[in-house]
């Protein structure tokens, strides 16, 4: 991107950093906004039909498209307000750290062989440390909006997802074993053999990529702070959890930040086991061509956003876990689990590397 | 008792007073925080507050305060005669009105010595077990709604909203009923209403092996419930408790087995009772379990009466709007889905009773929340509050 | 899996490999079910466009028939939140009615003002939507007319010369009464004097 700043504008190479940042940025920010008022609304309708009920249905006409449009702009116009007594920097600094690093874990996404902000070599690795800040921002709402129940969710949230880092990074040790990289390009390049349907799951290590995809679903749950895992939030216990306070675009900042991670980690299991943005058939086309980009972008945010319904499934058929069992479930049983399969996993690796595969 | 023990034993059995964490050392000072759960809370079912100590999130104190409900409902009843009370008693126990209804027609029927017709105390059996069935069904929904599990609250309203279509079409009101009343029915059921009831007992069956399995069978579940907010047969009829809790504890004791009114005597059915068939005996889970399984005997006593009634008249001929019962005091207690509903009234001989006294089961019952929290975590006093299932309602009446 | 007997004895103690089966079955059962209800019709309805049947007992809105009402205050004394007011005249027997109020926002739609109704006249109707800004809305006027009609002045006319007739007669016949009295008085002046009667009308 870079380069092609450069070829088109010819500037110093730091101003083109930041042109390219603040492009990239927009980019994001669009994406993320728009992702996320699909999401909601996917969810309603997800939850209402689940519920044998229709959900929203009035804004917009078909199945109330609109809605989701017509709420953020009514949080944009409500109220902005802080709470009497709350710690009034924090309380204002916490949805934009939220939000920040929300937005910067998208950076490494592979959306096609072309579309990616920048690949890092240490792609996953870098999604799980600037993820983890989020634990901070959540924390800093909690301990700012000078309520008792919202502090609990912010502890509750630093304690769980501090915990189920393990499993998640555990969990992901099987691909990046069996491709032999950190980065979610290269893992998605090695799964477009085959006419593109050289996935993970496909693989000779299917054994070992079915389970650890699940194990991988289930910590990234509990990482986004999905039910069974919503302990932050915890409607019928502490009210709304860390976001009691906060209102309009504030309150809407936590909300976009929710459905953001819920895609970043639809997209790391797609890029990882799922194939990224590989299809069927996508070595027919020409690589580079402007079909197949678009092809491998609608085929890598489709398979996000199914893994994305299946949390929102997930959501509206399980109840909630109390904290400790959410710990006992984390330390107890997704790490053991995932211990064996690493180790099963590098057994696979070393007999592959010994028979000469 | 050290903190580790005391998260992997949170009730210990029969001695809710020792409290855990309170032998933990730490480096620096450390006071329990104090937080108000309620009034207003998704978790306390209406306007109960409860003052909750904490210590993180294990509690190490609990106070119920009540009476924000309070609506001096039996004073009332000192004030206005008896048929015009009728419509009051619908509103103790809002989830079932026809068994307050019941309870105090029965009362006045007692006072006055008459006795309803036969096809009135029929009706007044289908009416009563349907709206148990509704009532447990809003009980267990809305308790998966405290535990998270948002979807089964709807599948069972699905079915309540059957039940209370079938009490439109008899009495035309769909929650406060007003249907039951003294000396009989209001009116006769209508054509083909039988035939409904007979309908929603065929499905009920499958809808509940629906719920048992989504909810019910459900780890998650389970883990929240079981060996949570245990009471044992001892504490539970110390504490004066009824219904799902006395009988989640494993007591055998059911008003209508062990007190018989109307026609219960002549009808097949189990008194059900926990057996800590996930857990230990009288965990919340066994509380669920036991309204779970009443529903199905319910059903099975509605089977019963649709077979067994008859036509003929619905309203004792003696006993009209305006009564005057023989000087006395009388008390009728019956099954409510929460417990024991009974009316206690003394009357002078006059048209407006001198005392009315309500036994309200979710009062007994709430007693024994306060003393069961102490020594759970946070998240289960909304596991326990929604297990013992109180109507805030009848409890402040 | 759910069975309708009632389990009598406690399930053994699931192990940690128990657990992790109970768990991953359990969860998969309960997304299938979900699943199932997902395809399943939704059973609501949209409100406003749509409404639901209303039953022939619904206990709504009243509606009284005025014409056969006869002001007896039967619906009011049994109200037990007293919210039936009335005000009328009599005028011999036809009714001039001022006002018959229901308090909605007192009443609770228990139907006991039915029941006690000798004429049969005050119903509970199928109308239940009630929505107002502002409280006088609740007081609503049950009659379709106050004062009185073309045929009640109609009716009270006639009787009115129905009873000035009576009246005249009575007077006639009693003047009759009295001339034939002062005859027989003047024909036997010894007799008692009569006691004061008291003239009526």
């Amino acid at each position: 991107m870079i380069e092609f700043l450069r070829d088109l504008l010819g500037f110093e190479t730091w101003l083109l950093v930041i042109v390219g940042a603040l492009i990239s940025f927009l980019a994001i920010f669009g994406f993320v906004a728009v992702l996320a008022m699909v999401a909601v609304w996917l969810e309603r309708k997800v939850g209402g039909h689940i519920q044998v009920r229709l959900g929203p249905m009035r804004v917009g006409g078909w199945h109330g498209w609109a809605q989701s449009i017509a709420d953020s702009l009514k949080l944009l116009m409500k109220e902005d307000m802080v709470v009497l007594g709350a710690d009034r920097v924090l309380f204002k600094l916490a949805p934009a750290i939220v939000m920040a690093t929300a937005l910067s874990t998208f950076v490494v996404l592979p959306f096609s062989p072309d579309l990616q902000v920048a690949d890092v070599d240490l792609g996953i690795f870098f999604v799980l440390a600037i993820s983890s800040i989020t634990t901070i921002g959540v924390v800093m709402a909690g301990w700012g909006s000078n309520n008792k129940w919202s502090l609990y969710g912010a502890m509750r949230e630093a304690a769980q997802v501090a915990s189920y880092e393990i499993p998640l990074g555990l969990s992901l040790m099987m691909p990046v074993m069996y491709y032999g990289t950190f980065s979610l390009k290269a893992a998605s390049d090695a799964q477009s053999g085959w006419y593109g349907m050289q996935w993970y799951i496909f693989s000779d290590a299917f054994w070992i990529a079915i389970p650890s995809f699940f194990l991988f679903f289930t910590a990234a749950l509990a990482e986004t702070k999905r039910t069974p895992f919503d302990l932050p939030e915890t409607e019928s216990e502490l009210v709304a959890g860390f976001h009691t306070e906060y209102s309009g675009m504030r309150w809407a900042f936590f909300f976009m930040e929710e459905y953001a991670a819920m895609f970043l980690m639809g997209a790391i299991g797609t890029a990882f086991w799922l194939g990224g943005y590989s299809f069927p058939g996508m070595n027919l086309l020409e690589a580079g061509s402007f079909l197949h980009t678009v092809l491998c972008i609608g085929s890598f945010v489709t398979k996000s956003m199914l893994l994305l319904l299946v949390m929102i499934w997930v959501r509206w058929t399980l109840p909630r876990l109390r904290i400790d069992q959410v710990m006992t479930m984390g330390y107890k049983y997704l790490t053991p689990l995932c211990l064996i399969l690493v180790f099963m996993a590098a057994g696979w690796e070393y007999f592959k590397f010994a028979m000469g595969w | 008792m050290n903190q580790k023990s005391a998260l992997h034993n949170f009730h210990p059995a029969g001695d809710f007073a020792s409290l855990p964490g309170q032998e933990v050392e730490f480096d620096i000072s450390t006071k329990d925080v104090e937080i108000n759960m309620g009034p207003q809370h998704p978790a306390t079912h209406g306007v109960l507050r409860v003052l909750l100590k904490a210590n993180g999130e294990i509690l190490t104190g609990a106070q119920c305060h009540l009476g924000y409900l309070h609506r001096s409902a039996e004073k009332i009843g000192e004030s206005v005669d008896y048929v015009q009370y009728l419509p009051y008693t619908d509103r103790y126990d809002y989830l079932a009105s026809m068994n307050n209804n019941l309870s105090y027609a029965l009362a006045v029927e007692k006072l006055m010595g008459v006795e309803a017709p036969e096809r009135a105390q029929y009706l007044r059996t289908i009416v009563v077990e349907l709206n148990r069935v509704a009532s447990h069904l809003v009980a267990i929904g809305t308790y998966g709604i405290d535990l998270g599990a948002f979807t089964p609250f709807f599948y069972m309203i699905r079915e309540r909203e059957m039940l209370l279509d079938l009490f439109e079409k008899i009495c035309g009101a769909r929650l406060t009923y007003t249907y039951i009343r003294p000396g009989g029915v209001m009116n006769d059921a209508p054509p083909g209403w039988l035939d409904g009831v007979k309908e929603f007992t065929d499905i009920f069956d499958e809808k509940w092996c629906e719920y048992w399995d989504l909810l019910m069978e459900n780890k998650i579940f389970i883990e929240r419930t079981a060996n949570v907010g245990v009471i044992t047969p001892e504490q539970a009829i110390a504490w004066g408790t009824s219904g799902p809790v006395l009988r989640g504890s494993g007591v055998d004791w059911d008003v209508r087995k062990n007190n018989p009114y109307m026609l219960y005597e002549q009808f097949d059915f189990e008194a059900v009772k926990g057996c800590g068939y996930k857990g230990t005996l009288g965990d919340c889970y066994d509380r669920s379990f036991v309204r779970m399984y009443e529903m199905v005997e319910s059903v099975k006593i509605v089977r019963q009466c649709l077979e067994g009634i008859q036509e003929g008249e619905v309203q004792h001929a003696e006993v009209g709007h305006a009564l005057k019962p023989a000087p006395g005091e009388v008390y009728a207690g019956i099954e409510n889905p929460r417990g024991e509903l009974g009316h206690y009234i003394v009357s002078n001989g006059e048209k407006i009773a001198n005392r009315m006294r309500v036994r309200s089961p979710s009062y007994c019952n709430l007693s024994i929340v306060e003393h069961m929290l102490p020594g759970c975590m946070l998240a289960d006093a909304a596991a326990i509050i929604g297990s013992v299932d109180i109507v805030m309602g009848e409890t402040d009446r | 899996m759910a069975s309708l007997q009632i389990p009598k004895e406690p399930l053994p103690k699931p192990t940690w490999w128990g657990n992790v089966c109970a768990g991953v079955k359990s969860t998969w059962v309960g997304l299938g079910i979900t699943w199932r209800n997902f395809r399943s019709t939704p059973v609501t309805i949209q409100y406003p466009d749509e409404a639901l049947p209303i039953d022939a007992r619904y206990r709504g809105i009243h509606f009284l028939e005025q014409d056969i009402c006869i002001g007896c205050q039967a619906c009011a004394k049994a109200c037990p939140v007293d919210c039936i007011e009335m005000e009328y005249d009599r005028h011999g027997k036809e009714l001039e009615w001022f006002k018959f109020t229901v308090d909605y926002e007192k009443c609770m739609f228990c139907e006991l003002c039915v029941y006690p109704c000798p004429k049969d006249c005050i119903h509970l109707g199928s109308d239940y939507s009630m929505v107002s800004e502002t409280k006088p809305m609740f007081l609503k006027e049950l009659l379709s007319y106050t004062g009185l009609t073309e045929e009640q002045k109609v009716r009270i006319a006639k009787a009115d010369e129905l009873k000035k007739k009576k009246a005249a007669e009575k007077a006639a016949k009693k003047a009759a009464e009295k001339a034939a009295k002062e005859a027989e008085e003047a024909a036997a002046p010894e007799a008692p004097p009569e006691p004061p009667t008291k003239e009526k009308e």
